[in-house]
């Protein structure tokens, strides 16, 4: 009986450890493979973080080609000192534990002096602390939720923050389109809704304007009728919805077919031309806020739809995109400033970077890495296309 | 000691690490889940929701308390078992289809009480500081996969174990037996589940952020897969499946697009295959002792 049990122990162990043998003995040779090429190529290698494949392959598909073309753009100009950038990709799937060893194989087999990504929240907070612990800059381009940038200080972000719009925002509803009345709708199951929502009721206090309805949904759900029922009760003069266009247009659609004459706004989830396309006559009138305009570009905008229309096969490029056609280029403004591509003396640089003029909006970093767009772009559904409301300009506490 | 460790861990590939660690914690749930579905024949298809269990309660006392990271799995894991227990209590009454689909409905239910929970963030879930120990976290948790692989190997030779067996193969032969099967189901379960918490806490830590949405369904089937790949009721099955699902995608990544294609491609070759899993049906001591036995035959002669 012993004996037997003896016996199990041992294959078990056996196993382990042939496991283990096994993996080691193949990341010995693509470490090999992988440092030849480096010695090869005098490149500076920029890792990607994000999803080509899976649920969130829509947010990490359009960062990839926007941080292509920024590095196309580098290179015909040059580069970083003469030596050419390079993006390394990687899929992660959305998933976390993926996510986690992308990083560590973009830091430590790659040897990336920065990494791009990942375009949500969730990924990027797993990544921060490897990327933070190595000491290679990192910058989200698409996390908006709370509790980033603080877990170090080699981790950035150049999205739009919601606790910078949205109190912009709400000073513009409350003064010039007097709104008195909002009803709040939140998607509970995603954490980008649960976060906005958050920082609306947090902005909202002390301004004259008031929570008449608090409504919970859930991504996926196709039914709002109840929800709407208790907001037309309410009366409000608005709807919040801090969800994406999906439900946003399925939502509208069930509020115009109860005869509830308000106009919803909400954040970059809510800015796809699918919101107009599900949504049609319902979402007239709804409003987004972004940290650039389509509609009326600066220069650095228009240039870039343009090359991106040439580069793609005329697709028109989306918030993503600019977004990671930024990050690459906030990463190569601040190397070539600093003359070195050492991320611990970069690093600084980046940090400095104030009014950079990147195609996603203007761009200055706070002390604490939080960005700052200024203006918030206020778009409104009009007939069948998002056109500019108004600009509202951030005020920097 | 901990710097010995420490300097061994900062010699070895982060990357190759970051897997080891991967694989570590897959075990760890897969032989949870092996107990439950692989050796008494209960198909579980909620396992992610104990883990979620385990990882929340891990990550809160580390949060607030910052006990010690022994105590905190225990707790962790006795929390999942005692999760497990109510849960299992009233539907272990179930058998086949029925457990399962009941089994999926906690486990849906338990993800949208965390979606819910002040304590748990709801939906932006919770960023998880360092451990409160000085071992470097390969090493705990590889200490903690082959503590669990002994454990487990333990209690599948034992009488409970040959119970568990004898209950899966005909639960009614088992009663008539004198085999309590609604109180070794139980228990096979709280075990199982407390596994599952453990597992939790070890992810939590490791990959430091944690959000209700990644103990959904797919969590749950992924554990199953490495369960039914392995080998229903074989612990080296068990190890080798969440080996092989945790390296396949990591090692497919020279496809790209591909990858998740070839790895689905897998799974249903070696299902044809090998309809019992990679070593389903192989009896390990009977080998290794044929094995033995004709070398001494050879030997006498």
């Amino acid at each position: 009986m012993n004996f037997k049990k003896f016996g199990v122990l041992t294959v078990a162990i056996l196993l382990v450890v042939s496991l283990m043998a096994g993996c080691g003995g193949g990341s010995q040779d693509t470490g090999k493979a992988t440092t030849g090429e480096t010695e090869g190529t005098e490149t500076v290698k920029i890792g990607f973080l994000g999803a080509l494949t899976g649920d969130v392959a829509m947010y990490g598909q359009p960062t990839l080609e926007g941080m292509k073309m920024a590095v196309e753009e580098v290179n015909a100009a040059g580069g970083i000192d003469g030596k050419q950038l390079e993006i390394v990709e990687d899929d992660n799937r959305g998933d976390k534990q993926e996510g986690a060893a992308i990083t560590q194989k973009l830091i430590s087999r790659d040897k990336v002096v920065a990494i791009v990504g990942d375009p949500t929240t969730g990924i990027t907070k797993v990544a921060a602390p490897i990327c933070n612990r190595s000491q290679v800059v990192q910058i989200s381009a698409g996390s908006t939720g709370s509790g980033v940038v603080e877990l170090g200080e080699y981790i950035f972000r150049d999205t739009l923050l919601d606790s910078v719009a949205i109190p912009a925002l709400i000073d513009y509803f409350t003064g010039d389109l007097g709104y008195k009345k909002v009803a709040v709708i939140t998607s509970q199951n995603n954490d980008y809704s649960v976060g906005m929502t958050e920082v609306f009721k947090t902005a909202i206090e002390g301004k004259d304007i008031e929570i008449v309805a608090d409504e919970k949904v859930n991504d996926g759900d196709k039914d709002f009728s109840g929800q709407i029922t208790n907001i037309k009760a309410k009366n409000p003069d608005v709807i919040f919805y801090s969800g994406y266009y999906t439900e946003g247009a399925l939502i509208m659609k069930e509020a115009r077919k109860q005869g509830l004459d308000v106009n919803m706004f909400g954040g970059d989830g809510l800015y796809s031309p699918t919101l107009i396309e599900l949504g049609g006559d319902a979402v007239e009138g709804s409003m987004v806020f972004l940290g650039f305009s389509p509609e009326q570009p600066t220069p650095e905008t228009a240039a870039f739809i343009e090359n991106f229309k040439l580069k793609y096969n005329d697709k028109t490029p989306g918030l993503f995109e600019a977004q990671g056609y930024d990050a690459v280029k906030i990463l190569a403004e601040a190397m070539n400033r600093a003359g070195s591509t050492d991320p611990k003396v970069f690093r600084d640089e980046v940090a400095k970077t104030k009014e950079f003029k990147g195609v996603s909006g203007t761009i200055t970093f706070q002390e604490n890495r939080e960005p700052i767009k200024s203006p918030v772009y206020l778009l409104e559904v009009k007939d069948g296309k998002y056109t500019l409301k108004q600009k509202v300009p951030v005020t920097v506490n | 000691m901990a710097e010995v460790l420490q300097s061994i861990a900062n010699s070895m590939d982060p990357y190759m690490l970051q897997i080891f660690v991967n694989i570590g914690i897959a075990i760890i749930l897969a032989l949870g889940l092996n107990l439950i579905t692989g050796v008494t024949g209960q198909l579980d298809l909620g396992h992610a929701a104990y883990m979620s269990v385990g990882a929340f309660t891990a990550a809160i006392i580390t949060i607030r308390f910052n006990l010690p990271f022994s105590v905190n799995l225990l707790i962790a894991g006795t929390l999942a078992a005692l999760v497990g227990l109510a849960i299992g209590f009233p539907i272990l009454r179930l058998t086949g289809d029925y457990f399962a689909i009941a089994t999926l409905g906690f486990a849906e239910i338990l993800k949208v009480i965390f979606l819910n929970l002040d304590i748990t963030n709801k939906a932006l879930g919770l960023s998880v500081p360092p451990p409160n120990t000085s071992i470097p976290m390969p090493f705990y948790v590889w200490m903690v996969t082959i503590l669990v692989i002994v454990g487990v190997t333990f209690i599948q030779n034992s009488r409970f174990g040959r119970a568990l067996k004898a209950i899966r193969e005909d639960e009614i032969a088992a009663e008539t037996m004198g085999i309590n099967s609604t109180r070794y189901k139980n228990q096979a379960f709280a075990i199982g589940c407390f596994l599952a918490g453990i597992g939790g806490g070890l992810y939590a830590h490791f990959i430091a952020y944690i959000n209700p949405s990644d103990f959904a369904f797919m969590k749950s089937i992924d554990i199953l897969n490495m369960v039914v790949l392995g080998g229903l009721g074989s612990i080296p099955g068990a190890i080798l499946g969440a080996g092989v699902l945790t390296i396949a995608p990591e090692f497919l990544r020279f496809m790209s697009e591909y990858r998740m294609l070839v790895y689905g491609a897998l799974l249903v070759f070696l299902m044809v295959f090998r309809p019992n899993g990679l070593l389903g049906g192989v009896d390990f001591r009977k080998m290794v002792f044929r094995i033995f036995g004709k070398r001494e035959k050879k030997v006498l002669r």
